[in-house]
């Protein structure tokens, strides 16, 4: 057999093969076996000759009369006497890291801050520049923080362009709220940033699957 | 005449016992409280027991690295049975054994080897005869 060979289930191999298999249950190739493949499974028995990459989620055994030529990715490894076995071997964490380690949490995290930032930035304006505002800047604020988490990338621009449109001018109300907020909004911008980058790492992450 | 001695020793299950047998080679041992640091050339068996080595080994006869060792070095020996942590490139030049709780971190030249379940392997294998001698 030539080509991919995907299959769910268990396979066992007795003859020829060359090409790519995937097995999500346990593979066997046999004593007679030749296999040119890179082979992935759960349980890997290897009787036979084997040239290729061989990824086992569980446990890989090469038996007495099995070699294998290739890297190898597996959790459990064993190999008996008499094998021949040549490659590369990660076992253990270094196995699973790669697969699992770029998946962190941090798009949960980044709405917090944001709505948390600008609160107090409301308050401050109001002290410093006017006390008779508080009821129009309270309201302005939970708007910017709702666009926040929704759109990453626009409010980072949105706290760039602020500064100057206050400096302009001071006296209305929301914009009050905003030139006060001048130094807060750094952080906010940093925090989107973050939370841009990271909504980015589980994208990459998830289509890894075939 | 060596070789086949532990050849025959590396098929059985081992014990000090055996490796004693055969007078003409010296062993020593380094127990639980001994720890080695540098550079040996030895002509007979080594066995690490518990002990703490680093460096860089060369031993004409079998290595034994027991249960609870540390090892950080580059090794060569004919039959090399590892029980232990093991850190370091290796060469057997008949059969390395990684027992149950063995760890081993480095690149591995063998002519035979074998791996228990349970143990831990990180490294390139390379089984065969050698072409490179010791220098």
């Amino acid at each position: 057999m030539i080509g991919q060979i995907y299959i769910e289930g268990d396979l066992r191999v007795s003859g020829i093969v060359e090409g790519e298999v995937e097995v999500t249950g346990d593979v066997a190739i046999d004593d007679l076996a030749k296999v040119k493949a890179s082979v992935t499974g759960r349980d890997i028995s290897i009787s036979g000759h084997v040239v290729g990459a061989v990824i086992a989620r569980k446990r890989l055994e090469v038996t007495r009369s099995g070699s294998l030529i290739g890297d190898v990715r597996v959790a459990r490894l064993t190999i008996q006497d008499g094998a021949t076995f040549s490659g590369k071997v990660s076992m253990g964490t270094a196995a699973e890291a790669p697969a699992k380690t770029t998946e962190t949490k941090p798009p949960v995290v980044e709405p917090k801050p944001v709505a948390v930032e600008p609160k107090p930035v409301a308050p401050e304006p109001q002290a410093a520049a006017k006390p008779t505002a508080p009821i129009v800047a309270t309201p302005v604020p939970p708007p910017s923080a709702v666009k926040a988490p929704t759109v990453p990338p626009p409010v980072a621009k949105a706290a760039i362009v602020v500064p100057p449109s206050a400096a302009k001018a001071p006296t209305a109300p929301p914009p009050a709220a905003k030139p006060a907020a001048v130094p807060p909004p750094a952080t906010v911008g940093r925090s989107d940033g973050k939370g841009g980058k990271a909504k980015n790492q589980p994208k990459k992450g998830k289509p890894k699957r075939r | 005449m060596d070789t086949q001695q532990a050849v025959a020793e590396g098929t059985h299950t081992d014990g000090q016992s055996d490796s004693k047998r055969d007078g003409q080679q010296q062993k020593f041992t380094l127990g639980p409280n001994d720890s080695l640091e540098g550079k040996l050339t030895y002509g007979g068996h080594m066995a690490v027991d518990g002990g703490h080595a680093e460096g860089e080994f060369r031993v004409g006869g079998n290595m034994d690295i027991g249960n609870g060792s540390v090892v950080k070095a580059l090794i060569e020996a004919s039959n090399v049975t590892i029980k232990g942590v093991v850190e370091g490139k290796l060469t057997a030049r008949d059969k390395l054994t990684l027992g149950k709780a063995a760890k081993l971190n480095g690149d591995v030249q063998a002519r035979r080897l074998q791996i228990e379940d349970g143990a831990s392997l990180n490294g390139y294998v390379r089984m065969g005869d050698f072409e490179q001698h010791p220098g």
